[in-house]
């Protein structure tokens, strides 16, 4: 193989590019993805107080903004170390898992879930939510509405606002709620658990009883033995909100738990020279390269590595579907990385059961749901799970609590090694000598990074602000053979 | 801090109370990313050039008008949309065909594909789809939607500067999105 350099100076911004290089055989050497990064958000945050936070970073991303809304409340609270009381954390978790329902929901309806109701080579045109709703019935639409609607209205009614919450502050919230309330959301939690009971049994019969889907899921081409992280409660199930990060190795032993403020013991970053963003890799374990296995540190962050990193979930219905889920895919834990999509809907089902749980706790409207802080304020870290992997703040302050240093590993972030190997694989299986590359192919190999549901916080950019894809194929000598764009 | 706390994303039931049909006027972008949030600018300076006249409006054209600022796009945005007659959006756009800051102004459906930006997302689907899906389900959307957009630089930098070229455009945008009021009142 004609060996490539890719010149720094090419690194191309504005939108997600993979370039695909073929050996003189015609088959894949190498693959790169790459993606546009805002820069500077930490150094844009130094010299404010740290609780401005919770409010500023609504703004870095249009996607989670209520996912670094918590990350920045925890990490403000440890800042100034104090203990929000119960109700606080209740109310925060409460308005989290209407966050992660309505999330999970537009994940598996609008971008994830077309692969598969409408075909992964179905016509781009149809693979969308419109195609899933002529096909699966107009009710669904409707559903899909009141579902986002709902969990909105979870976050509105704790968080002051749709969207983008206010009321998290160093020591807990700056209001609670009313028994009225209190009902309102218990409705909407229990509306949720048959909606998510629903998007379960839509998937069980359109995909898992769809032989040519099984075989997909369950082949070599979007399977991957990394290692899995998620968040924990003191149990070991599944939390969101708060807990340890477990770590599981690719046999399924959990080599540890780390605290938020023990991340930099764990985390480490790779740098590539073709690329502005940082691989994160488990430092104890090393950085191999982008390969697989348990000496390799490369490990994922999303629904599938969260169920793989805990013992279950705490709720009953989501463990039904827990056990269910091992018991059809043979046991923890489970690397088929296109899982990941049944996974997202075990943890719709659990947000649903944690906000009844949540708006039925005798605690909940409370008037006590702020401590107010006495300590002087130094440093601290936040870490919540995304829905699309674990985010973690760390913060450090004067003793005004004026910011003097910020670093942020997003969602996202923890899993570019692993897209990057998934569409590497996904590339190599697919596309072989004297393979036409057409749009159905190409969709195979978005599919192998659109199952992490990553986020660059592109909607965030300016026109056009939406994330398009381009492929490039390039000869064994570098040139480009074949160009392909699409929106993703 | 107040300018990272607008009006944004409000509950419908407490913005839908009179029987006046509604005009929905958002700026649309993010305040912390440059050239980016001069679509919050430009919904600030038509707040502030409505602020007074707007009961004089209502009685004079029987419609209510709504300012907001919103980092927004795809079913997010449509979902902000319902309930609304007509709407006017104002955002940054990079064709780089134009000068930095030429203002531009176009109906909803003259929009190319490739320029749909703010009104989409990564991790959503485009808010031609999202009307799409909002009118198949019943939901009460805007019969008509106007862009006014100002040509911009793609920036990668947190700042809330805008830059002078697309800063000076300012007045002229503003100056169109009340007129295209007028002629959505009339």
């Amino acid at each position: 193989m004609q060996r490539i350099t890719i010149d720094p100076i090419t690194r191309l911004e504005g939108h997600g590019k993979i370039e695909i290089f073929l050996n003189e055989e015609g088959d894949v050497a190498n693959t790169y993805f790459q993606i546009p990064e805002l820069r500077g958000f930490e150094r844009f945050c130094v010299g404010r107080p740290v609780e401005e936070m919770p409010l500023l970073v609504n703004r870095i991303c249009g996607v989670c903004p209520e996912a670094h809304h918590m990350a920045a409340a925890k990490a403000a609270d440890a800042v100034y170390k104090v203990d929000p009381p119960p109700t606080a954390k209740k109310l925060r978790e409460l308005l989290y898992s209407g966050f992660y329902f309505t999330d999970h929901t537009t994940h598996f309806y609008a971008l994830g879930g077309p692969d598969f109701v409408m075909g992964p080579d179905a016509p781009v045109a149809e693979r969308n939510i419109l195609g899933v709703i002529h096909k699966v019935g107009l009710e669904i639409g409707g559903k899909v509405i009141q579902a986002r609607k709902n969990g909105h209205r979870v976050v509105e009614i704790i968080g002051g606002r749709k969207v983008h919450p206010c009321t998290s502050i160093p020591g807990g919230l700056t209001k609670g709620i009313t028994e009225e309330q209190r009902k309102e959301i218990e409705e909407i939690g229990k509306w949720g658990i048959d909606f998510a009971h629903f998007s379960l049994k839509l998937f069980n019969d359109l995909v898992l009883g769809n032989k040519t889907y099984l075989d997909l899921i369950l082949g070599d081409i979007y399977t991957h033995h990394t290692y899995s992280m998620g968040m924990v409660d003191e149990n070991n199930k599944v939390n969101f909100y708060d807990g340890k990060v477990s770590i599981v190795d690719p046999e399924g032993t959990r080599i540890g738990k780390y605290a938020p403020s023990e991340y930099t013991d764990w985390i480490a970053e790779h740098v590539e020279p073709w690329t502005y963003l940082k691989f994160p890799y488990l430092k104890k374990v090393g950085w191999k390269g982008f390969v697989d296995g348990k000496d390799s540190g490369v490990y994922f962050a999303t629904p599938l590595s969260r169920l793989n990193a805990s013992d279950g979930m705490a709720t009953p219905l989501a463990q039904e579907e827990y056990d269910k889920f091992y018991k059809t895919l043979g046991g923890k834990p489970v690397h088929q990385r296109l899982t990941t999509h049944w996974a997202r809907l075990i943890e719709l089902l659990y947000a649903a059961e944690r906000i009844v749980e949540l708006a039925t706790d005798p605690e909940i409207t409370s008037p006590n749901f702020h401590t107010v802080p006495t300590q002087t304020p130094t440093e601290g870290v936040g870490i919540v799970e995304a829905p699309r992997g674990t985010l973690t703040h760390h913060y450090k302050t004067d003793e005004r609590g004026i910011l003097t240093e910020v670093n942020l590993i997003v969602g996202t972030t923890n899993n570019y090694a692993p897209i990057s190997m998934s569409v590497k694989k996904a590339a190599q299986s697919l596309i072989k000598k004297g393979t036409v590359v057409n749009e159905g192919l190409l969709n195979m190999v978005e599919m192998a990074f659109r199952l992490y549901d990553p986020c660059f916080g592109c909607a965030t950019h300016s026109l056009p602000g939406q994330m398009p894809l381009q492929v490039t194929i390039r000869d064994s000598n570098g040139n480009p053979i074949e160009v392909l764009k699409q929106f993703c | 801090m107040a300018e990272f706390e607008p009006r944004d994303e409000q509950s419908f039931s407490n913005q839908n109370s009179s029987a006046h049909p509604l005009i929905m006027i958002f700026g649309l972008g993010n305040p912390l990313l440059g050239d980016d949030g001069v679509g919050w600018v430009i919904a600030q300076e038509v707040e502030s050039r409505l602020a007074g006249a707007q009961k004089n409006l209502e009685a004079k054209s029987n419609f209510r008008v709504e300012v907001d600022r919103l980092s927004l796009g795809g079913l997010s945005l449509m979902e902000r949309l319902a309930g609304c007659q007509k709407a006017i959006l104002i955002d940054s756009i990079v064709t780089g065909c134009n000068p930095l800051g030429t203002v531009l102004h176009f109906e909803m459906e003259d929009l190319p594909a490739e320029y749909i930006g703010h009104l989409s997302s990564a991790h959503d689907v485009s808010l031609p789809t999202a009307l799409e899906v909002g009118n198949s389900m019943g939901v009460q959307l805007p019969q008509k939607i106007v862009i006014v957009a100002v040509e911009s630089q793609i920036i990668y930098e947190f700042s809330e500067e805008i830059s002078p070229p697309v800063a000076a455009a300012v007045p002229e945008a503003t100056t169109m999105v009340l007129n295209l009021l007028d002629q959505l009142i009339n």
